[in-house]
């Protein structure tokens, strides 16, 4: 004889009063036909039949205890009559849990289980029948949003023309202006070499007459490069020394002049350079001929107000076209936002809603961000819109929110919003089951659809 | 569940961003070294010599029961008196106290389970140098030398140990005041109004290289030499993020020494609760050449071991073996063995910080039942009670408790609630303020409260070495006290190092006061008090009836006896997962059984390679539980795609499956002291290729359990001992020669375990829901024979969970044999219960046939249902 080495022996510390056909769907009853022996259902042995439910399991595919635990990853079938029938794995039969609502799994426990699936059904059905209420209910709501939505989505396209229209009419505006602005500033710019032209061809006899002119346009004269302010290379070209007309003045003494800055602007001139030209002491503008500059100052002075009027409506103008492109963009953003297969998610934009959890008060706005808030008042942001992040079947039954704040030792904060059908819309929970992981529930009556009716309409059976 | 973390205000925040941003490391600057505890520095300091001892021979006194003797200190003239002591079962005892110490020193109360039974003495011979005591059986021997003073154990010619023989004994005598004794670490002074008071002593192992035990240190299980580095170091800590590889103290403290050697195996229980360093150092010496008795000298390895305690007196048990198993049955001799667990605690755990509401226990139950793996407890941390006032509930998270524990009870699951010893300060909480009204509380050195931080804030910290404060305490888990409990609620005791956020050390000050003594003098025990209190209690709600189940962080000598212990707060890293192997096996060789290490990592979060490797290593630990820190992503089984989620439930099973065994080696540690998880070199002493082994490990005798715990392994190499003894892969029934090195090819679903060949083991293969589910199913006995064809084993069965099995002693306890193509089931002298009756005598008193299947290609016998009862005497024929 073969030597065995290894022998497996089942000690029965209980015993089972086998009944047959225990554990089997109608479908499957057909396979246990009282017979003189069985075949596993996988074809992979014969035994007798009267080691079909015998509490030992014989078959690998566990076919041969379907009314008994003794089969690993076997399962057991309630009939539940009343209620649904279902599976259940077989480890459950005997274990004194009442599983089945026909109490079929526990005929050989301890623990007396009462039929319940009458209740159940009743109960069940009383509540298919209610959801189906609430889904043919959200279903209508839905459709009206979806309308809503229709016409927010023609407002929204309509409010895109428009915002449109008026960028063209300020692009339009926007051009004629530049060119304007350029036309006056030529304009200051020609007067002016107009001006230096002339007094190059006349004498100098100006201390009084410069005691008559306006800081103003003296300072302009002088910012030969026009960029609002005197440096000190720019005195040393127009001025000259009152004693000595060629003398080219120092850097020193220029600097000197300008109160000891190497710039000034307008106002710092008129407390220093200024006073020196006028008092003419020391200095004095080359070449100045008096007689031309009293003549001429009106024509330029207002030409520079002409020209800095059309520089601010330039402005004006820019900045309102800025303002309405920005529009532009957020609005495009907006509408480039999936809402869904017919926009039903649309009448959330804008939208904020808000739920306190003990201390906390939440706040979702859809495509927008969720918020925390401490009763301290303290904010947290759990997330800024990402996707839409559903199973690929459907992909708009979850929301993901990404990005918040960061965790201590930890990613950053993000949250999952399943939404849900109803026939109101409202935030329903909000839960942190993992640290800085946060999962809220939203219900909405565009979240409902159809096939729910079918999943109810089957479960009803 | 928890160290030291965050919540503590933003500055502490601060420290600890600081802290973990740098490295996942322990910051060590927050505890001592050696130099920075200044009684090691001090005793370090002094060098191995002439010891000042001298032993006073006519002060000599030989009772019954005892010898005694006074020593005196050459240099300052102060007597110490050795007390000394022969116990039954091969043990010697030695007390070293001050003759006239200027009030008393502490000595351990409730450590010993009784006043050791003594044998006598005799003297065999005296001359002016020293004596000669007989030690009674196996011509043993002891020597007194008595300048410089020395002890020496002999047995034979051979030397077994020797104390002082390096003349390190020394003890710091009680004094009156002659300066500042003040000590100063980081930002905390110790009062010290003892002054000085530590204690030395220094053993000599000639002939061993191999010495184990002094948990709890993160580090391999064969002690290393500790020259030129810090001693290992025993002081209760709560370490944030530890480190691995080094002798740094943690939460628990159990002062014993296992010494091995293929002639011998022997121990050392340094009986002392104070703050405790050991020194290892090995050499080869001359040996002898002090003693008449060795003719000859002769070269031998040797290890030389000294402890260094700051307060309490010296009282060392040396438990001279000679074999592992003897050692094992002296200690728990001693100081009790294992509590043996309720069944279901020998299950799966499920663990998190937190759960956090009832409807997260339900929906985690419910994804038990969904992905269909067994689970029996879960867990609740802190965040369940109302503000960490332990004893209570979170009125928003957890607002009907009792309907929830009926949930689980409702599928016969159970779970655990978190119980802390800091107690919030706040005057509306009633657990406060009677301890406080009570006087219950453990005072500062000025007489007041003592108040630390902790997880409620300010917080106060019972005094539970007054047994008052433990009656009390254990009152409190009535169920008319607990509010919201149910029998199927049990207890976790965290933090009882004691855990002081703003202490030194992260602990208690040492001159806190326990009635007479300091906190420094008991420290090390605190923790075992807590949970005895605690477990006293949960044995008294039942009304003495139920097994109770608490799990413990700290630890000290004789805490086996209260229930379980784990490894703290580890990290998700393969590291910490090697090492829960020699951290639990060094704890099963001084008593604790019941161990084990938050499955996962309890810091960062491990890829599921990781987690799956955990989980079938835990499967064959002790204590199976997956715990998770705050801060981590959930990581119940299912969360890692299918096929891992599959992979951890068919780990889980296999534990489940074995619960049967893992009952009856839980049993027999019960009864006998006998470690459940054993290092190899226990059950092969001759063998030195085990001795140092830790990445694998016995289940009892029978199983050997070699986890994969390398990241991406492709294989393992497995030694199996044992020339001329055969291993069976429990998997695959493949025979494998033990006495070699095998390779074994590994996927992610492999767990390299073998049963060896001469084994029954039983198990119970219908895995269900709960471990109570499988109450009434069948038993499977696998019979691996060995090459001589023949089997043995052993079969336990009891209720699962009451001490019915010791009051009225109902079990079955079967004794399994095939010999002689013959399988039978003896009793061995159990009682036949009633529980049991109801069972049905397939094959009573009938010879019946019996089927069976025979797998040539592995000699695999299979015999269909023999149906035979449990309870009753059977034999089953092979023709």
């Amino acid at each position: 004889m073969h030597c065995p080495i290894l022998i497996a022996v089942v000690i029965w510390s209980s015993c089972v009063d086998s009944q047959k056909i225990r554990g089997i769907s109608l479908s499957y009853k057909r396979f246990y036909r009282e017979r003189k022996s069985f075949l596993c259902i996988d074809g992979s042995k014969l035994i007798p039949f009267d080691q079909v439910n015998d509490d030992y399991c014989d078959c690998a595919d566990g076919s041969d205890e379907p009314g008994t635990a003794a089969c690993p990853d076997g399962r057991f079938y309630c009939t539940n009559l009343g209620y649904r029938p279902h599976y259940i794995p077989s480890s459950r039969v005997n274990d004194a849990i009442c599983d089945c609502c026909d109490a079929s799994d526990e005929y050989n426990s301890h623990t007396a289980c009462q039929n319940t699936c009458r209740n159940l059904g009743q109960r069940e059905r009383a509540e298919v029948k209610s959801q189906m209420r609430a889904l043919d209910q959200g279903l209508r709501l839905k459709q009206q949003l979806i309308e809503e939505g229709v016409l927010t989505w023609r407002d929204k396209q309509a409010q895109l023309r428009d915002l449109q229209r008026v960028l063209d009419d300020l692009q339009t505006q926007l051009d004629d202006l530049r060119k304007e602005d350029a036309r006056r500033k030529k304009e200051v710019d020609a007067l002016r070499e107009l001006e230096i032209g002339a007094l190059e061809t006349e004498e100098n006899s100006h201390r009084s007459h410069i005691m008559n002119e306006s800081p103003v346009s003296i300072f302009y004269e002088l910012d030969s490069n026009r960029d609002g302010r005197l440096s000190a290379k720019e005195v040393r070209a127009k001025l000259t020394d009152i004693q000595d007309g060629e003398r080219v003045l120092s850097e020193d003494e220029a600097v000197a002049l300008l109160g000891g800055g190497h710039h000034v602007d307008l106002s710092r001139f008129e407390e220093t350079l200024w006073n020196s030209i006028r008092i003419g002491h020391n200095v004095t503008i080359r070449g100045r001929v008096p007689g031309r500059l009293v003549k001429g100052e009106p024509v330029l002075k207002a030409a520079v107000s002409a020209a800095e009027k059309a520089a601010a409506e330039l402005k004006k103008v820019e900045d309102a076209y800025e303002t309405v492109y920005m529009e532009i963009r957020d609005l495009r953003e907006k509408l480039a936002t999936d809402y869904g297969p017919e926009r039903e998610f649309l009448f959330l934009y804008n939208q904020c809603f808000q739920l306190k959890v003990h201390e906390y008060f939440y706040e979702l706005c859809p495509f927008n961000q969720v918020t925390q808030t401490s009763a301290s008042g303290a904010e947290v942001s759990l997330g800024k819109w990402g996707s839409w992040a559903g199973s690929p079947q459907h992909r708009y039954s979850q929301m993901k929110y990404e990005n918040g704040e960061p965790c201590w030792q930890g990613p950053t904060r993000n949250t999952v919003v399943t939404l849900t059908c109803g026939t109101e819309t409202a935030l329903r929970s909000v839960k942190e089951p993992g640290k800085c992981q946060y999962v809220a529930e939203f219900q909405t009556p565009v979240a409902c659809r159809p096939a729910l009716r079918q999943q109810g309409v089957h479960s009803e059976l | 569940m928890a160290a030291f973390i965050v919540r503590m205000g933003p500055v502490l925040m601060l420290w600890l961003a600081v802290c973990v941003s740098g490295s996942w490391a322990v910051d060590r600057g927050n505890f001592k070294t050696c130099d920075q505890s200044t009684f090691c520095k001090r005793q370090r300091a002094l060098k191995p010599g002439q010891s000042p001892y001298r032993a006073l021979l006519e002060t000599l006194e030989l009772t019954n029961t005892k010898l005694t003797l006074q020593l005196i200190n050459d240099n300052n003239k102060v007597r110490l008196l050795l007390e000394l002591y022969r116990l039954q079962g091969n043990m010697t005892r030695v007390k070293i106290n001050e003759l006239k110490p200027l009030k008393p020193r502490f000595e351990v109360p409730d450590v010993l389970i009784n006043d050791p039974p003594t044998e006598p003495l005799s003297l065999l011979s005296q001359d002016e140098n020293g004596m000669v005591l007989s030690l009674g059986a196996d011509s043993q021997r002891l020597i007194v030398s008595a300048k410089p003073f020395r002890l020496d154990i002999m047995e034979g010619r051979e030397v077994l140990l020797s104390l002082n023989s390096r003349g390190l004994l020394a003890f710091e005598h009680l004094r009156i005041q002659d300066g500042m004794w003040e000590e100063t670490f980081k930002s905390h002074t110790d009062s010290k109004p003892n002054g000085p008071t530590s204690i030395s002593l220094d053993f000599s192992l000639p002939g061993v290289e191999h010495v184990y035990g002094i948990p709890e240190h993160a580090d391999t299980l064969k002690l290393k030499t500790t020259d030129g580095g810090e001693p290992y170091r025993l002081y209760n800590l709560d370490v944030f993020q530890y480190e691995l590889f080094n002798p740094m103290a943690l939460y628990g403290a159990i002062p014993v020494m296992l010494s091995h050697s293929p002639q011998r195996t022997m121990g050392l229980f340094w009986l002392n609760a104070a703050e405790t360093w050991v020194d290892i150092s090995s050499n080869t010496t001359v040996f002898g050449q002090m003693l008449d008795y060795v003719q000859g000298s002769s070269e031998t390895p040797q290890t030389d071991v000294r402890w260094i305690s700051e307060s309490g007196i010296i009282d060392v048990f040396i438990m001279l073996g000679p074999t592992p198993t003897d050692v094992f049955a002296q200690y728990a001799s001693l100081t009790g063995t294992q509590a043996f667990p309720p069944l279901a605690a020998l299950a799966y755990h499920q663990c998190r910080w937190n759960y956090n509401d009832q409807e997260d226990v339900a929906a985690v139950d419910q994804g038990f039942d969904q992905h269909d793996i067994p689970y029996d407890f879960i867990w609740l941390d802190i965040e369940h009670a109302d503000g960490k006032r332990y004893f209570t509930w979170d009125p928003h998270k957890f607002p009907q408790p009792k309907e929830m524990l009926q949930g689980l009870e409702d599928k016969r699951r159970k779970m655990v609630a978190i119980v802390d010893p800091h107690i919030k300060v706040d005057n509306s909480y009633k657990i406060h303020s009677e301890i406080r009204s009570r006087g219950f509380y453990i005072k500062n050195k000025d007489g007041g409260d003592y108040e630390g931080w902790c997880w409620p804030g300010n917080s106060g910290y019972p005094d539970f070495t007054n047994p008052e404060m433990r009656a009390w305490w254990a009152s409190m888990f009535a169920y008319d006290q607990y509010e919201g409990s149910r029998e199927n609620l049990y207890t976790w005791n965290d933090m009882n190092e004691p855990s002081v956020f703003n202490g030194p050390e992260v602990t208690m000050h040492k001159d806190a006061v326990h009635g007479n003594w300091e906190h420094r003098d008991l420290h090390n025990i605190y923790g075992l008090y807590v949970q005895m209190a605690t477990a006293e209690g949960l044995i008294q709600r039942s009304g003495g009836v139920e097994r109770p189940f608490v799990l413990t962080r700290a630890f000290f000598a004789g805490s086996q006896r209260y229930g379980a212990v784990w490894t703290g707060d580890n990290a998700a890293e393969w590291d910490h997962l090697k090492i829960t192997i020699p951290m639990c096996l060094s704890l099963g060789l001084v008593g604790v059984s019941f161990c084990g290490a938050d499955v996962g990592g309890f810091f960062k979060s491990p890829s599921p390679e990781l987690l799956v490797r955990w989980y079938q290593t835990g499967a064959y630990q002790p204590f199976f539980r997956a715990h998770a820190h705050l801060d981590t992503p959930r990581r119940e089984p299912w969360l890692f795609g299918p096929e891992n989620t599959a992979l951890i439930r068919e780990a889980v099973r296999q534990r489940y499956a074995l619960l049967p065994y893992w009952y009856q080696l839980f049993y027999h540690a019960h009864r006998t002291g006998q470690p459940v998880m054993r290092a190899l070199w226990v059950e092969y002493p001759q063998d030195t290729a085990t001795f140092s082994m830790d990445d694998q490990f016995l289940l009892g005798r029978d199983l050997l359990v070699h986890p994969v715990t390398e990241e991406g392994a492709r294989g393992v190499t497995a030694y199996l001992p044992g020339n001329g003894e055969v291993w069976f892969d429990v998997h695959t029934f493949q025979k494998h020669n033990g006495g070699q090195n095998l390779y074994i090819p590994v996927t992610m679903s492999s767990i390299p375990v073998f049963q060896r060949g001469g084994s029954i083991i039983p198990r119970k293969v219908r895995v269900r829901r709960s471990s109570s589910c499988m109450e009434h199913d069948p038993y499977t006995l696998y019979v691996a024979l060995s090459p001589k064809r023949f089997a043995q084993g052993e079969l336990y069965i009891d209720d699962g969970h009451t001490f019915s099995y010791e009051k009225q002693k109902e079990f079955i306890y079967r004794r399994l044999a095939f010999a002689n193509n013959t399988l039978s089931s003896r009793s061995v002298g159990s009682v036949w219960i009633q529980t049991f009756l109801m069972l049905c005598l397939s094959v009573d008193g009938k010879e019946s046939q019996l089927e069976f299947d025979f797998d040539a290609s592995m000699s695999v016998l299979t015999l269909r249902k023999p149906g035979v009862n449990a309870g009753v005497d059977w034999t089953v024929v092979l023709q």
